[in-house]
């Protein structure tokens, strides 16, 4: 235990020291964005639970039905979660860890190593799960007047349920190292795990809930509330976490304890078997990892002259730049199943508007339709402010330890961050179009309408592309073991808060001009003098925003990057 | 070729290089030995452009590197201690790279990077990804990249670390030549056999000050040591503290 507690030790003082050295000022400023983030998300769940919860009380005969069934998919969600989550870093963490070979050249055996490392991992991948989870269960406690037992029951509860998915996914990555490298398992796992999403997403969207406008249907939503009293499988542990919970609620203690103890000795009994056979095979897995993998695709020899001819018209170092952006991105097998993904989003974004029932709604107008092309232009932005959180903001972190390269070439360091934005923006500005444009079709929105979002989403895609570049590089880390990981720090945090509250403030400026100019249309009146001067002003400062938002903070991301 | 002048950088915590002056001629081989955490690998950095002085100049090449760095820097060949490259490109991939930031003739890009990659022994890896280069292969072309442009100035930190035998007795040749043919060479190593066999005048730093420079005959008469190797001449000077 004492070695153990050894190895844990650099993890924690690394944690410790982290919070004493560097700039105090800016760790409480840190500490204070993640907290009040933290609280109103906390507060923002609770308050829906509560409200549904309550909602649910009020329905007659079903209303318990559906608290429990929601119940039971929180916690089949946050198994799903768990597991996925922990294969992941427990595939990090036990693989490809760079203070791996340190740790393996100590004499300590294989067996602890694991057993810290996989603590480590179970710690990493629960912790925010268990700290969301509260206001879940608060919501519960207080609608159902529950005990004290119930808290004491729900978090040992949680607590076997992190274990259990922990060790599950101990196992499974034990097993998957000794078939195939690590370096494999890992892409081959996310894109399972991607498939599976793409498919979950599917099918929830091929069930068509739209059709739940049409009164029509309600029949079968009748029958589907009549399915929802089958119980789940009593095999299953998510089954035996739910129902420790709901005997809680209820007052039921011999149920709730039978559960209980259930749960806690499957989850003590899956971590002895993980221990066993990461004796037997962990380090036969770890020295597996140690080889590099073979290339998917086999090597071309160089030709120099294919693809690339199509950047000729770009000055020679910024081609250069270019073409070694576009080959490490798309050589970067992690960055893969984030395409497949986008890919999946965008046909499911644009189907959802192909199947709005605009003809069965009960207020069908005009006005309705183009409003939704209105909000459309700030989800088409949102939408792109995820997808250049997870590719723009880690694009110079992705230089890693090669930076030096950039650093000593004869280039200024801005225009490597131009190229980096023009790489960026071209692909994201033609997928943002094609979004806003297509779901317009699908709409029939007005040519005023049909205008407007397209410019406005022209402006806004370079602003949220310049703010993910910008904020990307003052807040680089090159030294980081998965620099993708970048965009959940403080600088990802900043950005997204940034990023929407432009599309925000922009979509404000536009909402006022836009009426009037709409209804104006719609009455065949024309604008005033004071209207249009109003207008100008309106659509100006939005103008103004888009463009401050990319040279400022490009500017600054230069600056930051310049040579200290 | 280099000039620096009072050169300073201060960490704040730690001052790395104090109040350095520096001079090397064209064609010169100017070794820069000290112990760890001397300041050799952050008066490089400096030297390549990779860190900004606190105080103090460097001229390379006649360019001042606060006021015209890119200009300086294309008369420079960098040699990291460290290779790290940009794992997924394969090394001649990366060698077109390197040509193409350095503004290399097009038309002799091709035969360029082949003569190089066949003189560090690449040639046969030229396809492959550079992750799956071992440490010694990705030194190896890191120092045949940084040749691409034909520098007139080459700024290497340790360039035997991680090389085999074979490869440090061709880094010595090829540094020879070079110097032979006018191009400046400053080499910060901790390997003191391979400063007395190349440098034509060595640099002793401690703490952040130039102790002593001058030929190895040099060295012995500040030390006042007769006949004796680099290391005796190494370890008296910083003992005693000795200043130029």
């Amino acid at each position: 235990m004492n070695t153990i507690f050894s190895l844990l030790r650099p993890r924690i003082l690394s944690g410790i020291n982290s919070l004493r050295q560097g700039n105090k000022k800016n760790n409480w400023a840190r500490i204070f964005m993640y907290s009040a983030l933290g609280i109103v998300f906390w507060i923002g769940t609770f308050i829906i639970f509560y409200r549904v919860l309550l909602y649910f009380q009020s329905v007659q005969d079903f209303g318990n039905i559906l608290a429990m069934k929601l119940l039971s998919m929180i916690i089949m969600t946050f198994f799903t979660l768990l597991l996925f989550s922990n294969i992941i870093n427990c595939l990090s963490h036990l693989y490809l860890s760079y203070d791996l070979p340190l740790l393996h050249s100590l004499p300590v055996s294989s067996k602890d190593i694991f057993f810290s490392k996989w603590l480590i991992s179970a710690f990493d991948s629960s912790w925010m799960i268990v700290a969301f989870s509260l206001p879940i269960f608060l919501s519960y406690g207080l609608i159902y007047k529950a005990n004290i037992i119930y808290y004491v029951t729900f978090l040992m509860a949680m607590i076997f349920m992190c274990l259990m998915a922990s060790a599950i996914g101990g196992i499974l990555v034990l097993f998957g190292a000794i078939i195939l490298p690590a370096g494999r398992i890992r892409t081959i796992l996310i894109l399972l795990g991607v498939i599976m999403v793409m498919i979950l997403i599917f099918i929830l969207r091929l069930t068509r809930p739209e059709q739940l406008v049409n009164p029509d249907s309600f029949a079968s939503v009748v029958l589907y509330l009549n399915s929802m009293r089958t119980p789940n499988s009593p095999l299953l542990p998510t089954t035996w976490i739910t129902d420790t919970i709901k005997a809680a609620l209820d007052n039921e203690t011999k149920t709730c304890l039978f559960n209980l103890a259930l749960t806690g000795t499957f989850s003590f009994m899956l971590i002895f078997i993980n221990n066993i056979i990461a004796k037997i095979a962990y380090f036969t897995g770890f020295s597996k990892s140690q080889t590099t993998p073979r290339r998917l695709f086999a090597p071309l020899k160089y030709k120099g002259s294919n693809w690339e001819s199509l950047l000729n018209f770009l000055p020679r170092e910024s081609k250069a730049f270019a073409v070694k952006e576009i080959r490490t991105f798309f050589r970067d097998s992690s960055q893969w199943p984030q395409l497949f993904l986008m890919a999946a989003l965008v046909t499911i974004y644009l189907y959802n508007f192909s199947v709005l029932p605009l003809n069965n709604l009960p207020i069908k107008t005009i006005y309705l339709q183009n409003l939704f092309s209105f909000l459309n232009i700030g989800l088409a932005a949102s939408v792109l402010s995820a997808v250049s959180a997870r590719f723009v903001f880690p694009a110079v972190s992705m230089e890693g330890e090669a930076f030096w390269i950039v650093q000593a070439a004869p280039v200024l360091t801005k225009k490597f961050l131009w190229i980096k934005f023009f790489l960026y923006y071209i692909p994201l500005v033609i997928l943002a179009e094609i979004l806003v444009i297509f779901s317009n079709l699908f709409l029939q929105v007005s040519p005023f309408m049909m205008v407007l979002s397209t410019i406005t989403i022209f402006c806004l895609v370079p602003a949220v592309v310049g703010l993910a570049t910008g904020l990307g590089a003052i807040y680089a880390d090159f030294k980081s073991e998965n620099p993708v990981q970048v965009v959940t720090g403080f600088g990802g945090l900043l950005f997204m808060i940034l990023s929407f509250s432009l599309i925000a403030v922009v979509i404000i400026l536009e909402a006022g001009p836009v009426y009037y100019i709409f209804m104006t249309q719609l009455r065949g009146q024309s604008l005033s003098l004071m209207l249009m001067a109003w207008i100008i002003c309106s659509f100006g400062l939005a103008l103004f925003l888009c463009l401050l938002a990319i040279f400022y903070t490009i500017h600054l991301g230069g600056k930051s990057l310049l040579i200290k | 070729m280099i000039k620096l002048q009072e050169l300073t950088k201060d960490y704040g915590t730690t001052l790395a290089v104090n109040k350095l002056n520096l001079d090397v001629a064209g064609g010169e081989i100017y070794g820069f030995i000290g112990p760890n955490g001397a300041g050799k690998t952050t008066t490089i950095r400096l030297m390549g452009g990779i860190l900004a002085p606190t105080s103090g100049k460097i001229i390379i090449g006649g360019f001042d590197m606060a006021k015209n760095p890119v200009e300086g820097k294309k008369m420079i060949g960098f040699v990291p201690d460290r290779p790290f490259l940009y794992e997924k490109l394969t090394g001649m991939e990366f060698m077109r790279f390197s040509a193409d930031l350095y503004d290399v003739k097009r038309e002799i890009i091709p035969q360029k990077s082949k003569e190089l990659l066949v003189q560090f022994a690449l040639w046969n890896w030229a396809d492959e990804l550079i992750e799956a280069y071992s440490h010694g292969m990705k030194q190896r072309l890191i120092i045949a990249s940084a040749l691409l442009h034909d520098p007139r100035i080459l700024i290497v930190d340790e360039p035997m670390v991680g090389l085999d035998p074979e490869a440090v007795h061709m880094v010595k040749d090829i540094l020879k030549e070079l110097a032979a043919n006018q191009t400046t060479i400053f080499i910060s190593t901790h390997t003191l056999s391979i400063a007395e066999d190349l440098c034509h005048r060595i640099g002793l730093i401690h703490k952040g000050t130039l102790l002593a420079q001058g030929t190895l005959d040099e060295l012995k008469r500040i030390a006042k040591l007769g006949e004796a190797r680099l290391e005796e001449v190494f370890l008296t000077i910083i003992k005693e503290n000795t200043f130029i």
